[in-house]
């Protein structure tokens, strides 16, 4: 008897499971057709688009929608048009996740994090490559600036080993593209104290540039601050850091203060599913998936 | 003096130390939660805040509204119920019940490891298999609203099993024994004498439930899609406002920086409510018991 009436109590559980999902198979709107085109093998185009897109502030979210032109500016104003429907993820191993899960997907990540679990698309028929970034040629890529007004002891120092080839190397090994061609560093052995503050996408590598520096030229110390670009080219207008970094271009108010050097070259590849059978976008076709205008797969696959 | 006394009022200032220190706690997470967030409501305005459905802290002029957010919060936690309530419930009669004696030994522990796995772990779970599921049987991103009610239904079942075998047990077996005296079933007298007399710890366990899954940050970020939108469907995604404070924080200056602890002054609020509602039931279970 008793155990008759344990079986009852599961069977009940059972079946208010199996309802509670059957209720929410009913009330789901958007179409049950996707299971079924699941079975074929190919590629379906049919598909909606899954943007995957990174959270408001990152530094790879705010060069990707200003190189794409997804973000609109107009005059003072700037807009974010990002698709509402976009799925938002807040790292760059959260998006590769998602794209390698999901074949009707589409993400952004930094070039250096690319790997072989998601597939790159060509821009304008350019390959995602750092020997495109460096030429200039690969569209969707943004400098890494430093900034400064006038450079003297330990900063000059330090900004030569930037640039020097051990300085580049350490740029290369990092996975961004380097920009300089100087032979290897001689430090002039300088003493004291610098700052350097600015974009948050900068400040990786500006670390294991400190880092580096830091072995050879102990006498030296560099404070690293993190905040974002227009803080950190503020900073170092009003000399309250020595050198200002920045993951865009400068401002012209900014570019009028201070003096600049690309450090290094950041590209940004826009992937796919290694499942899609798409390998080439515009840019123009970029934007328009991810301000939602082109919302399934066949709108930019012949 | 002698020592003895004096050890008694020294340990006596221990505890009283050991005591203030929760209440500190509280004190010092209110006061640095309206220092930081009060303002930034007040620049942006209460309704451009709670109300406003559009949330672009990046865009000049920057938007604050954080209503998509808060009605995420909402059905996420809804959901949550809606999968978990049905689920712990009856387990938890189950078990208090018609559980035979060896099958308690597995079962119990089993829902006990479910409130020891780490938040984390049920979020990758989630990613990694309820997120699929979801995207092959309805369709859409996978990253949802449903995807998300379905993990957090499954991380309140601890709480709501617990708490409700525990107001189970609690009602006295003469309720039981004077239902089947009058000729009721077993499963009647469980259901309509036992159940209703522990109804106030019942109701205790799904609100603790519902705080748990209203709080919840790691897991639902990682399945929910995080959106700022209001889903329109089950299979759309929400973000919910632990997501939005932990999403941006890292990169957040200024009043973006303002208004996501602003975001948790608002969830705050939320959880004082809980919190009082569950004083309430208490109270009242107490006067009617």
């Amino acid at each position: 008897m008793k155990k008759s009436s344990g079986i009852l109590a599961i069977t009940t559980a059972a079946f208010i499971l199996t309802s509670a999902f059957a209720g929410c198979g009913g009330s789901s709107t958007s179409g049950s057709s996707a299971s079924s085109d699941r079975q074929s093998g190919a590629f379906d185009t049919a598909k909606t688009i899954s943007v995957i897109t990174r959270e408001s502030g990152s530094g790879t979210r705010d060069a990707f929608v200003e190189l794409t032109g997804v973000l609109e500016k107009n005059g003072e104003n700037e807009s974010d048009n990002t698709y509402s429907g976009a799925v938002t993820v807040n790292s760059t191993e959260a998006v590769i996740t998602n794209v390698k899960g999901n074949d009707a997907a589409v993400g952004y990540i930094s070039l250096g994090s690319l790997n072989d679990s998601v597939k790159s698309v060509n821009v304008d028929g350019v390959e995602a490559t750092a020997d495109n970034v460096k030429s200039g040629d690969y569209k969707i890529s943004r400098p890494f600036n430093i900034a400064y007004k006038e450079l003297k002891g330990v900063a000059e120092d330090f900004v030569d080993f930037i640039l020097s080839s051990d300085g580049q190397a350490v740029v290369t090994k990092e996975g961004y593209v380097s920009t300089s061609e100087n032979p290897a560093f001689k430090s002039k052995m300088p003493n004291g104290k610098i700052t350097v503050s600015g974009s948050s996408s900068v400040s990786p590598v500006m670390e294991k540039l400190v880092e580096a520096y830091k072995a050879i030229n102990s006498g030296a110390e560099i404070e690293l601050l993190t905040t974002d670009s227009s803080s950190g080219m503020a900073a170092a207008m009003e000399g309250t850091c020595d050198i200002g970094m920045a993951s865009r271009e400068l401002k012209d108010e900014e570019a009028d203060a201070l003096k600049s050097t690309v450090i290094a070259k950041d590209g940004i590849a826009v992937i796919v599913n290694n499942s899609n059978t798409v390998s080439d976008l515009t840019l123009e076709q970029i934007k328009s998936i991810f301000t939602g205008e082109t919302t399934e797969w066949s709108g930019v696959i012949e | 003096m002698s020592s003895g006394k004096i050890k008694e009022t020294l340990m006596r200032g221990v505890f009283f130390l050991t005591a203030i220190t929760s209440i500190a706690a509280v004190v010092l997470i209110c006061v640095f939660l309206l220092i930081n967030g009060v303002p930034a409501i007040g620049e942006i305005g209460f309704f451009d805040f709670v109300g406003g459905q559009k949330w672009a802290p990046t865009n000049v002029p920057a938007s604050y509204g954080i209503f998509p957010m808060i009605i995420g919060s909402i059905y996420v936690t809804g959901g949550a119920v809606i999968i978990g309530v049905p689920i712990g419930l009856l387990t938890a009669v189950f078990l208090a019940r018609f559980c035979p004696p060896a099958l308690y030994k597995i079962i119990k522990p089993a829902t006990e490891l479910l409130a020891g796995i780490p938040s984390i772990v049920y979020g990758f779970f989630g990613l990694m298999v309820i997120v699929p599921f979801v995207r092959d049987s309805f369709g859409g991103d996978g990253s949802s609203l449903l995807a998300a009610s379905i993990v957090l239904g499954i991380m309140i079942l601890p709480t709501i099993i617990g708490t409700a075998e525990a107001a189970i047990r609690a009602v006295p077996e003469s309720y039981y024994e004077g239902s089947l005296a009058l000729g009721a079933t077993r499963e009647r007298s469980v259901f309509r004498a036992v159940l209703p007399a522990a109804k106030s710890g019942v109701l205790a366990g799904v609100v603790l439930g519902i705080g748990r899954a209203i709080g919840e940050t790691m897991a639902v970020i990682l399945v929910a899609g995080n959106q700022v939108n209001i889903p329109t469907s089950l299979t759309q995604g929400v973000r919910t406002l632990t997501a939005n404070i932990v999403m941006e924080m890292g990169y957040a200056t200024g009043l973006h920086r303002s208004a996501l602890i602003a975001t948790g002054v608002v969830l705050f609020v939320f959880i004082l409510i809980i919190t009082l509602s569950m004083q309430a039931i208490k109270s009242r279970g107490e006067k009617n018991g």
